[in-house]
């Protein structure tokens, strides 16, 4: 099938947005190198690429975040330049960030309006029309949300429509979306490809920028790849296949995304928790892990899957219940003790609990095992270093040196510092929740080979997660858990979609 | 970069912890501060206007390395200064009462610590913000000095060793001058080279990831505290001595000269960054201006304005060079 885009695009209508040769060069990195992208209205364009190749750069050219160094923009034809982000919406260009550009302490209604609050005579706010508008705006998304709600109270997904709503309210022609599913659950995700096909309806040219094939394939009508800053291809979806989209993305095929070589069959019970109950969420929660498996915990959003590895590893507390390693109770609440028997948890939250955003690889590597590194107090750096260089060699770690600050490193690479963290420790039951959140393909399958790598070394490994191809892959027992229980518990063998599903929503 | 944590590469050596990058401008400034007091006027460079500073500089030295520990745990402590007036009239006091040097000290020691261990428990265990907590006791004290002393706790016995603490000297060098050394020795070793010091780093930077891999953060914060405490006593002893009295009202604004210098010393308020060496600079710079000013017969109220403009500069100065590095 041939397809040229720009060709199929003119067929259709003058393109919505027309970018050619865009360039941007940032100190010492080409971050674009003369890349096209055309947008039909009333079509969904997904953007895709691994992380660094230039994804985020093109959107917030788009933006109006940043100026392009070289290129030409068409907006209905017309040359122009988006000189910020106030500039870029005046023109109806909407970018709807992975973070949520929202007031949190304000109403739902005043966030949709923020730029240019209605106003009555005398230049007072006219709030009557706020809300009123504000609910009109909802109607024709379809969308069920209360104007004068707290932004802040409402969930992400929610959050994510009042964005989009303020596109509408700035009558955009092109609405943008980073990454909008990552704190999604399935449901959620539905919901948003329910309002998707609304603002296409409405002819609104959408630019989808997402890791998750699975989505691409089912929402997209186009989709162009970059790599390295250099523009790879745009077909329409139905030219591609899995396996063509991953291959244009990283530039290799990835022949088996869960690579298995564990052989051995798992080792006796490490980890016995019974009964466990916290005030939060879990209720009467009880399992067993063992030496040696991966053992896949499964739930939509708020079933629990945190909130337990949370408290297994005596990071929250608990109401009742007990957690045994290799025999021995775990007192509650007290993350030292829990660490010393061997149970350590890989976060879902990398930013926030787990890097050290601002410190070197080494410290963020060596945090957990520091202590055997000492002697009277006193840290023999030499054998820290060298322990550190060893994980950054076995793990592939890409980064400058160990003085790189962890920041500048990719999702990937700080995932597998992380892990390191852990495998230094030396851990008898690994905890990994979510472990390959806003890890692009090519890391992802590094982590999965890691994980199972954990797994044939004798750890029993606990991995929560949302993403089915993820669970069925790598677990070896799946436990379900819905509303804070656990519903089911299976072998791998036994499990399908199917089962997992009704079980996640019982 | 892991020159903002780690300052010398090679342990120990002090030529590398001087040469460490984030402290380039701060060393800049300070040259050239010197070198144009020095042309201006000539007994700005002599031996004994430059023991004059040290002197000046040992007392606020000797809290800003407690300080620095603190804000590197990723908290602060503003009632330094209220702790130092009471401080210095506990030691006088209990040196009056008991004819005892020692037993003076050891009650300083011990008032100052309390006072930073009240801090860390209301800060850890109540969970409030160290910047209010710690303003709430700067109020406290201030105001239960006066119920403890209404005036000045002077001098009764004018006990040799008492008066050396703050006016003594050790061949040609003032014994504060010997005892910030050896605090700031101290310190710098236990940031840099010890699992306490590696473990306030982590629980600054992110206190979330250091419980979660085992740490203390809590017990950690407040030992920082207790440290800022000592630190405290020490100087509050210094000040005591040097006034011949305890003074109720003494250390007013204390507090914002050191965080001034731990601040301008490169220490981030965000916690997780900070070095004694860039503490040691930023006291350096502040003393170095005081003295500027008085030498140069400068209205002395601008001592409070020009050091102001100095920490906007050297911050300014200091987020352009962090700009240049990332490139």
């Amino acid at each position: 099938m041939r397809a040229d885009p720009l060709e199929t695009a003119k067929e259709a209508a003058v393109p919505a947005l027309e970018m050619r040769g865009i360039g941007k060069r940032f100190p010492g990195v080409i971050a674009l190198d003369g890349v096209d992208l055309a947008l039909a209205p009333g079509k969904v364009h997904a953007l895709m690429g691994e992380n660094g190749a230039g994804k985020s750069t093109l959107i917030k050219i788009l933006a109006g975040v940043y100026g392009k160094d070289t290129g030409t923009i068409r907006v209905g034809g017309r040359e122009t330049e988006f000189r910020s982000p106030r500039d870029a919406l005046r023109q109806g260009i909407k970018v709807v960030f992975q973070e949520i550009a929202l007031i949190s302490e304000f109403t739902v209604a005043e966030n949709i309006f923020l730029e240019e609050y209605p106003r009555i005579a005398g230049g007072s706010i006219d709030w009557k029309r706020i809300r009123a508008e504000a609910a009109a705006l909802f109607q024709r998304i379809g969308f069920d949300v209360d104007p004068a709600a707290k932004t802040g109270d409402l969930p992400v997904s929610q959050q994510q429509m009042v964005e989009i709503a303020r596109a509408l309210a700035h009558e955009a022609r092109i609405v943008v979306m980073d990454e909008p599913t990552s704190s999604l659950t399935p449901k959620e995700v539905e919901l948003l490809f329910v309002v998707i096909r609304r603002l296409t309806a409405l002819g609104i040219a959408v630019v989808y920028v997402s890791h998750k094939l699975d989505e691409v394939f089912e929402i997209a009508d186009e989709v162009t790849v970059l790599r390295d800053g250099r523009h790879i291809s745009t077909k329409p979806i139905g030219a591609h296949t899995h396996d063509s989209l991953i291959h244009d993305m990283i530039g290799r095929r990835i022949d088996n995304l869960f690579p298995r070589v564990r052989r051995h069959s798992p080792g006796k019970a490490v980890l016995t928790v019974e009964n466990l109950s916290t005030d939060a969420k879990l209720k009467g929660v009880s399992f067993e892990a063992r030496a040696g498996e991966v053992l896949g915990f499964f739930g939509l959003m708020g079933a629990g899957r945190t909130e337990l590895a949370k408290a297994i590893v005596g990071y929250d507390p608990i109401r009742s219940g007990t957690i045994r390693i290799d025999g021995t109770p775990l007192v509650p609440h007290d993350t030292r003790r829990a660490v010393g028997l061997g149970i350590g948890l890989l976060t879902e939250d990398r930013k926030t609990e787990g890097l050290m955003l601002e410190l070197p690889v080494l410290q963020n590597m060596s945090l957990a095992s520091l202590s055997a590194f000492a002697k009277a107090g006193f840290v023999d750096e030499g054998r820290e270093r060298s322990a550190v260089q060893s994980f950054v060699d076995r793990f592939r770690v890409k980064t400058p040196g160990l003085g790189q600050a962890i920041k500048n490193l990719s999702g990937g690479n700080q995932q597998k510092v992380l892990l390191a963290r852990w495998l230094m420790r030396g851990l008898k039951v690994i905890v990994v929740d979510e472990p390959t959140r806003g890890i692009d393909v090519g890391a992802k399958s590094e982590i999965f080979a890691l994980i199972d790598q954990l797994a044939g070394e004798g750890l029993a490994v606990i991995m929560m997660t949302s993403e089915m191809p993820e669970l069925l892959g790598l677990s070896d027992r799946i436990a379900v858990m819905a509303e804070g229980r656990i519903t089911a518990v299976m072998p791998r063998d036994a499990a399908t979609q199917e089962i997992i599903l009704n079980a996640a929503i019982a | 970069m892991t020159s903002e944590t780690l300052p010398a590469r090679r342990p120990g050596l002090l030529v590398g912890a001087l040469a460490d990058k984030s402290q380039v401008v701060l060393i800049g400034l300070l040259v050239i501060l010197c070198v144009a007091i020095s042309v201006a006027a000539p007994q700005f460079y002599s031996v004994d206007n430059t023991i004059a500073i040290l002197r000046q500089c040992a007392l606020v030295l000797i809290v800003a390395v407690g300080m620095t520990m603190l804000l590197i745990a990723g908290e602060v402590d503003l009632s330094v200064g209220a702790s130092l007036a009471f401080t210095g009239c506990v030691a006088m006091d209990v040196t009056n009462r008991t004819h005892s040097v020692t037993l003076g000290a050891l009650a300083a020691l011990a008032f100052a610590a309390a006072v930073g261990l009240f801090n860390g428990l209301v800060v850890t265990r109540l969970r409030i913000n160290s910047l209010i907590a710690t303003i709430a006791t700067m109020m406290i004290l201030q105001g239960s000095v006066y119920l403890y002393t209404r005036e000045a706790v002077q001098n009764k016995h004018q006990l040799d060793a008492f008066t050396a603490i703050g006016a003594g000297y050790v061949g040609p060098i003032p014994i504060p001058v010997i005892l910030a050394a050896v605090i700031f020795v101290l310190g710098y070793v236990a940031l840099r080279f010890t699992l306490f010091g590696r473990y306030l780093y982590a629980v600054g930077a992110n206190q979330k990831a250091a419980r979660l891999s085992g740490l203390r953060a809590e017990r950690l914060k407040v030992i920082a505290f207790v440290i800022t405490g000592l630190c405290v006593g020490v100087a509050g002893l210094v000040l005591c001595s040097l006034m011949n009295a305890g003074q109720p009202t003494a250390g007013r604004g204390f507090e914002l000269t050191v965080i001034a210098a731990v601040i301008l010393g490169g220490t981030s308020l965000a916690g997780g960054r900070g070095t004694l060496v860039g503490t040691l600079l930023g006291v350096l710079l502040l003393k170095v201006i005081d003295n500027g000013i008085i030498i140069l017969r400068w209205n002395q109220d601008l001592q409070m304005v020009v050091p102001g403009i100095v920490i906007v500069l050297a911050t300014w100065l200091d987020i352009i060079r962090r700009k240049a590095d990332a490139r």
